[in-house]
């Protein structure tokens, strides 16, 4: 029982970390109505302008952290720009593909320029971990979970009570009618994609500074667990994507925990798999219409 | 010809399969990133037949194309409410839990003083079918070919016939097939099954070709490059996924030289492809002139072979 | 293509699929039915070999190997065949392969020497092509690292990357 709430607590904490990869993930499908597959890739770029600035210079947290989220705002114009606006209203299918294809670039351009398989991060907290009765919760976790929080109550801010995010939920709605109320759609997507970007660098600066190091499968990593996350607690839905990570984290850690890590891999993707086929919707996302426009 | 090219060619004809079956889900409409899961399941069936149940090489194929197909069939059920982006990842799922699964399992048998069997995610070693059998490196290029060719005259075939507009009809607009009286859950369960089976020959295939599988191997960049390939090579007709296989893998092998660069270079260009060809190279479009084309220049051949006849009244 | 069928033509139509479906499996089956006299010859006859692979780093991403060939059952070195060295990158089969090499024979018998350039760090598998007096194929999985060749164990479902 002692182990099982141990296991929820960090479940909680990794999941706010997936919870923010999710958001990321749910702005860019919010408003494009396409999947960005380069989403992850792009964040792994930013950590390893992270890595670099700790390497090389020796900088401290805060600095890395904001090199991670630069560096992921640049990936994420990029991929914008090269995959998602040009593109025509229907060829949402290329658009993916078009992501997939940058996604192995970016993969090959950070492996060139950084050959070895992993490279340290500056760790978030190097204090023991605090003790309440019999569970353990390290600091690091707990520095992650409230950044976390407080990055998540940002979004909701800036989506609920700022004329930008209004703009943003017009264009999520009926981008054809946010058009015709004379909101500038392409630049509001842009700008979506570069706050998109920062949410996922900012979460992928704390997972990596949790694990203190960053290798080039993280890229996928991300972006598998974004996915999950958003799918599981609801496709376009922002709070759903809060929830949905902390539903995978805490899913995981116990799967992990009692199973080991091949079975954790497993549950993630038979609860995916089982919420898709039961609940598409997912936890608290909306009824699903045609995802992706009529075909083209 | 020499060793390596056999080897690269080898390696075109086998991925195809699974590009194939990529596209023919595609023409239903629907995005499938998981079809390296029958591709996989294709390579252990007959490879576990092969190596450790003596079986032939025939029977083998069939055998893991049977089990494949099966497991399509079996997955394209619950799957049939899900559209667009919720399918696509659903198959994505689906996939992993299956390459997962291979992770898990363990079926070995003593032969000879020697374990032999899938072992979990030191995968499966030894499918020597081809070197007992002393079958060479041409022959077994010439078979996968041959199977390729049989597949491709099915496909072809299909597209002309009433199943394959049946196909692009769902693909283009599900209601409105279904409002024409065509049963859509059963033909897109039946395009799936089709597909599973494609992807299931050419795993088992692929197992007796590199004697080696590891569920590593199958995992989401090839499902992602297997619809990739349909993409880039053209939407349009069954070549299209062959000539996506063609351009990646030959153009990867050719563009050594700059090795280290090769991803760099070829993921610009495919996106910037797709920018102007978001159906892929042989879209429908250019298939369309090219009928219209050929039809014109029969036309006319035969209208100049008629003239004689026309003019001695 | 989209035009509307008229019955009877469309009757004649089904028929010929059929016919070409009819074809096109015959044609299947005769190529496979072409490979079983293949099989039958020969079943045991063959020498299975093993190797021992030892790699060390030369210069940047490339690598001196030393492979052992002998007879798995009888464990007598193999020699005189022409050992080519081939390397696959597990997680992406057709990519980021290498280009063969040909291994040259040493002074002891069944040991071959190899270099490699690889394309990047990490788990490769060494595909080793035996042809001459004797025709096989080694897999060795080993992990490439910039100072040191050791054996790769897969690992199972990565620490969370």
């Amino acid at each position: 029982m002692i182990d099982l709430v141990q296991n929820t607590l960090d479940g909680v904490m990794i999941g706010s970390s997936y919870g923010l990869l999710a958001l990321g993930f749910t702005l860019i499908f919010g408003v494009m109505r396409r999947l960005d597959l380069a989403y992850g890739p792009s964040i792994m770029i930013g950590g390893y302008f992270g890595t670099v600035l700790y390497l090389y210079y020796g900088a401290g947290p805060l600095a890395v952290a904001s090199a991670v989220v630069l560096g992921a705002v640049i990936a994420g114009i990029y991929v914008e720009r090269l995959c998602f606006a040009p593109m025509k209203a229907g060829a949402a299918i290329a658009s993916m593909v078009s992501s997939f294809a940058i996604w192995m670039q970016l993969e090959q351009a950070a492996i060139l320029v950084l050959p070895r398989h992993t490279y340290p991060f500056p760790p978030l907290a190097t204090v023991a971990p605090l003790e309440f009765g019999p569970f353990l919760v390290r600091v690091d976790h707990l520095i992650m979970l409230v950044c976390a929080l407080a990055l998540a109550a940002a979004v909701h801010l800036a989506l609920y009570h700022t004329r930008f995010g209004l703009a943003l939920r017009a264009i999520i709605g009926s981008p054809v009618a946010a058009h015709l109320v004379g909101i500038n759609v392409r630049t509001a997507v842009l700008l979506t994609f570069a706050g998109a970007s920062a949410v996922g660098g900012a979460a992928g600066f704390l997972v990596l500074a949790v694990d203190q190091q960053v290798t080039p499968m993280f890229g996928m990593w991300a972006t598998l667990k974004g996915l999950i996350a958003m799918m599981i607690g609801g496709l376009g839905s922002v709070p759903g994507a809060v929830v949905g990570g902390l539903l995978l984290g805490i899913v995981e850690v116990n799967s992990q925990w009692y199973f080991g890590p091949q079975i954790r891999d497993l549950v993630a993707y038979v609860v995916l798999f089982a919420f898709l086929v039961v609940r598409p919707r997912g936890l608290l996302g909306r009824a699903p219409e045609p995802a992706m426009p009529p075909k083209a | 010809m020499d060793d390596y090219l056999i080897g690269v060619l080898s390696n075109i004809g086998v991925i195809s399969f699974v590009a194939l079956s990529a596209y023919l889900l595609l023409l239903t409409g629907e995005i499938s990133f998981g079809q390296q899961a029958f591709f996989a399941i294709g390579a252990y069936a007959a490879g576990i037949a092969t190596a450790l149940w003596g079986w032939s090489l025939a029977a083998a194929l069939v055998w893991g194309a049977a089990v494949s197909g099966g497991a399509a069939l079996l997955v394209g059920v619950p799957t049939l409410r899900l559209h667009g982006l919720y399918f696509a990842i659903a198959t994505l799922a689906f996939a992993e839990m299956v390459r997962i699964l291979f992770e898990l399992f363990r079926y070995q048998i003593s032969i000879d003083g020697e374990l032999i069997g899938p072992n979990g995610t030191d995968g499966f070693r030894n499918i020597r079918y081809i070197f007992d059998h002393n079958i060479d490196a041409f022959q077994f290029l010439l078979l996968i070919y041959s199977l390729l060719a049989a597949a491709m005259l099915g496909l072809l075939l299909l597209e002309r016939s009433r199943l394959g507009v049946i196909f692009r009809m769902i693909g283009q607009d599900e209601t409105l097939a279904e409002l024409q009286g065509i049963p859509v859950a059963r033909r897109k369960v039946l395009a799936a099954g089709i597909a599973g089976t494609l992807a299931g020959i050419g795993g088992g295939l692929y197992a007796h070709l590199t004697t080696y599988v590891e569920p590593r191997i199958f995992d989401i960049m090839l499902g992602v490059h297997s619809l990739a390939y349909g993409l880039i090579g053209g939407l349009g007709t069954a070549f299209g996924p062959l000539l996506g296989v063609l351009i990646d893998i030959g153009l990867l092998e050719s563009i050594r030289a700059l090795a280290g660069y090769r991803m760099i270079i070829f993921g610009g260009l495919v996106a910037l492809l797709l920018i102007v060809r978001p159906r892929g190279l042989l879209d429908e479009m250019v298939v369309h002139k090219i009928g219209r084309g050929w039809r014109r220049v029969s036309l006319w051949a035969r209208r100049s072979s008629l003239k004689p006849r026309g003019n001695s009244a | 293509m989209g035009t509307a069928v008229k019955p009877e033509t469309e009757g004649k139509q089904r028929l010929s699929d059929w016919r070409m479906a009819v074809k096109s499996a015959t044609y299947v089956i005769a190529t496979l039915a072409m490979l079983a006299p293949c099989g039958l010859e020969n079943a045991h006859a063959q020498i299975r070999a093993k190797a021992d692979v030892s790699c060390q780093p030369a210069e940047k991403l490339q690598y001196d190997c030393i492979i052992k060939l002998a007879n798995a059952r009888t464990s007598e070195p193999l020699s005189g065949l022409t050992l080519t060295v081939g390397a696959d990158m597990p997680s992406m089969p057709a990519a980021h392969n290498m280009r063969p090499v040909k291994a040259t024979e040493e002074q002891d018998k069944g040991t071959y020497r190899a270099r490699i350039a690889l394309e990047m760090y990490g788990d490769w598998a060494l595909r080793l092509e035996l042809s001459g007096t004797v025709r096989d194929r080694v897999v060795k999985l080993l992990r490439f690292e910039s100072d040191r060749v050791g054996e790769a164990t897969p690992a199972p479902g990565r620490h969370r990357h």
